[in-house]
């Protein structure tokens, strides 16, 4: 069953320009130049109920105006886009009651107050019944890890101690649909594991639909079968992580530990050397022939040990996006 | 209905979060009423009776303008203008609640905290100036100056969105530039500094027709009982257009802002 239907998407901004300097200024004062910004320029796509699914594309690409206008936040300058039934644009409450948005940059915890009182307020305002916001509370705390931190001022929190509170306001009222915008941010690999742990627990259990948007791709890798690559406002890849890896990688790493000394120049016939570091090379070779050239390695030289390997996915989604060039 | 009580209850609790911030806060608010009380006192040495005031009439007026500041103009909701130009907005829009409701409920938090102190502030200056205060006329003149002051704090409330709503199209300084001007405006018609019928009467016919002059003027004739019985009536009927007038504005520059409004801030 659909739970996000998004046809084709518009939204256009309106940004004035301005030269650098005084005599700039000066000038924008009387006459402005205005330019239109296309965040997003035409996009489609559904996504079913428990999927999730992962937002991928270089900053301004137009994953965060895609976001917010699935909130409900911006007013679209085209198309079409339907949340659980409900357009969002009309922000009626019982659509609101069942969704959420988690921003990585901006948070929603009372700067001055603990997060406890936030918690509080949140279960007001999405009117949750006080066992069931006792039972949510308490499975997220423990999940999360959270229970020393709760009576302590937000302002004095760590930026992944904050980031976990930011989660737990944002999941109280168990939202069906998510929207996670970079929650892994500037955390530390450590508290970038646990979010993704958590978020993947969390999708699992409550069979939550949710859209991630993250510049890690370890993030993506983890956490999404499907991604949507974006640029220029534009989707450029809709499909399962893997498709995406067949499609766009044309080459695989052999990663190779000699046994003797060999020249470097020798290895030419396998492959082009990427990286030399005797006993150990890493050597690039097209994709369908990996298997027949890693033999003809074997046969022809000292060898310890050889892996294949994949490229990483951050080498192939830029090649996603240069082909868009 | 519980949502907004915990709002109220919130705000309440952050506005004692900074000690030193609130104490000067209110040394700055006794500051400000003595600087124009000890202004007027030494006007009346000279002149005790100006524009028809007698002394203990002027000097109510300005022991209550300030006290009245306190209620219908203290306002936590001027954080609305940078809500808008930082994209704090979102955090509400997403949610289940009303905006300006949450806003109305965080205002009362903060007037109620203000007027607390503002009651003991003024009975300690009171006890030292000892200032010669007159009562309303009437009951009916009490009764008539308590709806005008809920009257008032709604209008100042609504006015007060208008001008953030200011910020979806003008977005330059968080809406700064135009909050300044538009209450130094609001403040002088309002008459804060003296009361408005001090003022040449083709001013002053003018002040009466801005919605300012009903924030705080008018309401201190009607404690005063310097407004007729009917004018005190048509006075409270006028609050109340303003007051539907300014309702739809805001709700209309909300709907219409809401469009432009780009949730910037990431």
């Amino acid at each position: 069953m659909p739970i996000i239907n998004v046809d084709h998407l518009i939204k256009y901004y309106q940004v004035h320009e301005k030269e650098p300097g005084l005599k700039g200024s000066f000038q924008s004062l009387f006459h402005r130049q205005y330019k239109q910004v296309k965040a997003v320029d035409d996009i489609s796509f559904i996504i079913d109920q428990g999927e999730l699914v992962g937002f991928i594309g270089p900053n301004g690409a137009g994953k965060t105006t895609t976001l917010k206008c699935l909130s409900g936040l911006l007013y679209p300058t085209g198309g079409a886009v339907e949340v659980l039934g409900f357009n969002p644009w009309r922000r009626q409450p019982e659509f609101q009651k069942q969704f959420a948005l988690v921003m990585g940059q901006k948070n929603q915890l009372w700067w001055d107050l603990p997060a406890l009182e936030t918690f509080n307020l949140n279960k007001e305002i999405y009117e949750i019944p006080d066992k069931q916001y006792r039972q949510t509370l308490n499975q997220l705390v423990e999940l999360l890890d959270v229970k020393d931190i709760l009576k302590i001022q937000v302002r004095k929190l760590s930026l992944g101690q904050r980031m976990k509170c930011e989660l737990i306001a944002a999941l109280l009222h168990n939202p069906k649909v998510l929207f996670l915008d970079e929650p892994t941010i500037g955390l530390d690999v450590i508290m970038q594991k646990v979010m993704r742990d958590f978020i993947k627990a969390y999708n699992r259990e409550y069979k939550s639909t949710i859209i991630l948007t993250s510049h890690y791709m370890d993030d993506v890798k983890e956490l999404c079968q499907r991604i949507i690559i974006i640029d220029n406002g534009k989707v450029m890849f809709d499909g399962l992580l893997q498709e995406v890896i067949n499609q766009y990688a044309r080459n695989k790493i052999l990663t190779v530990t000699f046994a003797k000394p060999v020249l470097k120049t020798d290895l030419k016939p396998i492959g082009v050397v990427k990286d030399w570091q005797y006993p150990q090379a890493k050597i690039l070779v097209p994709r369908s022939e990996a298997k027949d050239r890693a033999i003809k390695l074997m046969q022809s030289f000292p060898i310890d040990d050889i892996n294949i390997e994949e490229p990483p996915i951050e080498a192939i989604i830029r090649e996603v996006f240069s082909k868009n060039e | 209905m519980s949502k907004y009580a915990q709002v109220f209850s919130i705000g309440w609790s952050s506005g004692f979060v900074y000690r030193l911030n609130f104490l000067m806060w209110r040394v700055r608010n006794v500051v400000q009423f003595l600087t124009i009380y000890l202004l007027w006192a030494a006007i009346l040495r000279h002149n005790p009776s100006p524009a028809g005031y007698s002394a203990s009439e002027l000097l109510t007026y300005i022991l209550l303008a300030s006290l009245i500041r306190a209620v219908v103009f203290s306002s936590r909701s001027l954080e609305v203008q940078a809500d808008i130009g930082q994209g704090n907005l979102n955090h509400y829009l997403i949610k289940p609640i009303s905006y300006f409701g949450y806003w109305f409920s965080r205002d009362m938090a903060d007037k109620l905290l203000n007027l607390g102190f503002a009651v003991v502030e003024f009975g300690l200056l009171f006890f030292f100036l000892k200032p010669p205060l007159v009562l309303p006329p009437s009951a009916f003149y009490a009764f008539a100056f308590g709806g005008a002051l809920i009257l008032a704090t709604l209008l100042y409330f609504f006015f007060s969105l208008i001008v953030s709503a200011t910020v979806f199209w003008i977005p330059e300084g968080s809406g700064w530039p135009q909050r300044f001007l538009i209450f130094v405006l609001m403040d002088f018609f309002a008459g804060g500094m003296f009361p408005l019928d001090m003022l040449p009467a083709p001013l002053y016919q003018f002040a009466l027709k801005l919605p300012f002059a009903y924030m705080l003027s008018v309401p201190l004739q009607i404690y005063l009982g310097r407004l007729s019985l009917t004018a005190t009536v048509a006075g409270l009927i006028i609050m109340f257009g303003w007051l539907f007038a300014l309702m739809f504005l805001a709700h209309f520059a909300f709907r219409r802002g809401l469009r432009v409004y780009g949730a910037f801030g990431h």
